[in-house]
């Protein structure tokens, strides 16, 4: 099957099978660095991907679901200038995932971050998550590395990055 | 490495007449909802006896929440993230707390409802909770040209042992709630259905009850590999009973479920599961019985 989409800011057209899960793609086909998850069962955590500016488990995502889509993963995500508002919040409170988890975690913190733009955006939109919520979602990646307080505490951080870069823009 | 595996054909029917038609037309292939269970199998990739894939996705028909008067009525591929969505008003609290408890939001923003109702081999915590707020649902049956839809108890989709009764040509496309809400309605869950299934219980549970008198007391027990449990005979015996239940009441509550679950296998299960279900349905009842002792 012949797709067309977007990984790392690159428009891609690959030929795969239909029902190939995208963690491999993007380690055999794409040869992602960072794309080490071979949990086969979705439960490890550490093949999370932004798909559509959507935090995914890339192991769920079937080929033919991407076309057209765009997939960012840690690496393409370092180029961005939201990178820099986690890198900051690791720095400032100390704590950062292990190098295991790191890129996965990562995506989890952004896919949150994006949540509050959207919030911020208008009434409608989505609520910025409670600390409940930080740590279920963070959860899903099973490694132990971060305690909740930590993860709680890297989320504000950068949020507050994230929102002075928004006051910034305008 | 992938040598002589072939890439399944993906049929993305954009109408619910397209569906069926593809449907008859490619009687083996496997439908498509969400995937997350299909894609977490141990031997979904590479395999070589992939069927065709018939993406449902693209139906709108199947993606509706509807409200009408009596019911609530929910298209199959609606996820879970939408679902809970639909807010409080409008959906029962013991499916509002399945829904939240089952996986993260990142992963609840594919599983589907229909989904999750037709999961080969496992049963989540969703069918259980339905069950107990007695939803039905639409079943489509495609046979060529024309098809055949009839709207089913939903526990009727199962047998006792949690087997699914679909035929491969069949197919959910509505799940319909009513909107009569119960006084008391109580979830608990203990284990991970896809790490652990032989540890994993749930229990939904709902009752309503008049003046402290039992009028509707309806509750599911699902063990994710063999057992959807729903005592009949318990919920029979339970209506027109006084709150708070005594503790022989209780007992009795307890030991009869423990004999259904006995009866319903030829199989012994683990001792952790009998152990569990034992002090979710106790601790279900003692629930029930400070709620109501509170409303004094």
């Amino acid at each position: 099957m012949k797709i067309n989409c977007t990984i790392d800011n690159k428009s891609i057209s690959l030929t795969v099978n239909s029902n190939k899960p995208l963690n491999l793609i993007l380690m055999e086909d794409v040869e992602a660095p960072n794309m080490d998850a071979r949990c086969r069962d979705g439960f490890c955590g550490n093949c999370v991907v932004l798909l559509n500016d959507e935090a995914v488990l890339s192991c769920l995502i079937p080929a033919f679901k991407l076309k057209g889509a765009r997939v960012l993963t840690f690496d393409g995500f370092k180029r961005t200038r939201f990178w820099h508002d986690l890198e900051r919040a690791y720095e400032d409170t100390g704590s950062h995932p292990c190098p295991h988890c790191y890129a996965s975690k990562t995506l989890i913190f952004e896919a949150l971050l994006q949540t509050i733009v959207k919030s911020d955006e208008g009434p409608s939109r989505d609520e910025e998550p409670s600390e409940e919520t930080i740590v279920e979602e963070i959860a899903l990646n099973r490694c132990p590395c971060l305690d909740a307080h930590e993860m709680i505490d890297i989320f504000k951080a950068a949020a507050t990055y994230r929102r002075r870069r928004r006051v910034r823009r305008y | 490495m992938y040598e002589g595996i072939r890439s399944p054909a993906v049929h993305l029917p954009k109408t619910m007449s397209d569906l069926v038609s593809v449907a008859t037309r490619f009687p083996n292939a496997t439908f498509w909802a969400g995937g997350t269970f299909l894609m977490s199998r141990h031997d979904y990739y590479p395999t070589r006896d992939s069927n065709d894939i018939i993406s449902l996705s693209e139906v709108p028909d199947l993606g509706r929440i509807n409200r009408t008067d009596r019911y609530l009525e929910i298209g199959s591929m609606v996820t879970f993230e939408d679902m809970l969505k639909v807010g409080k008003q409008v959906l029962p609290g013991l499916l509002q707390e399945t829904l939240e408890r089952t996986a993260t939001r990142i992963v609840r923003r594919h599983i589907t409802m229909g989904g999750a109702l037709c999961t080969e081999g496992i049963r989540l915590a969703l069918p259980g909770t339905l069950v107990s707020l007695q939803a039905e649902v639409e079943v489509k049956t495609c046979l060529g040209p024309k098809t055949e839809t009839k709207w089913l108890d939903l526990h009727r989709l199962y047998d006792k042992l949690g087997v699914l009764q679909l035929k491969k040509n069949e197919l959910i496309t509505r799940i319909r709630l009513g909107f009569e809400r119960e006084n008391f309605s109580y979830f608990i869950t203990a284990g991970n259905p896809m790490l652990n299934p032989q540890e994993t219980v749930f229990l939904s549970f709902a009752c309503s009850y008049n003046q402290s008198v039992i009028q509707k007391f309806s509750m599911c027990l699902t063990f994710p590999t063999s057992l959807i449990l729903v005592p009949k005979e318990i919920d029979m015996m339970m209506q027109g009973t006084l709150l708070p239940l005594t503790s022989q009441q209780i007992s009795r509550v307890v030991r009869n479920v423990m004999e259904e679950i006995l009866s319903a296998s030829p199989q012994e299960y683990p001792p952790m599961q009998i152990e569990r279900a034992r002090g979710f349905v106790e601790s279900a009842m003692h629930e029930l019985n400070a709620q109501s002792l509170s409303e004094r």
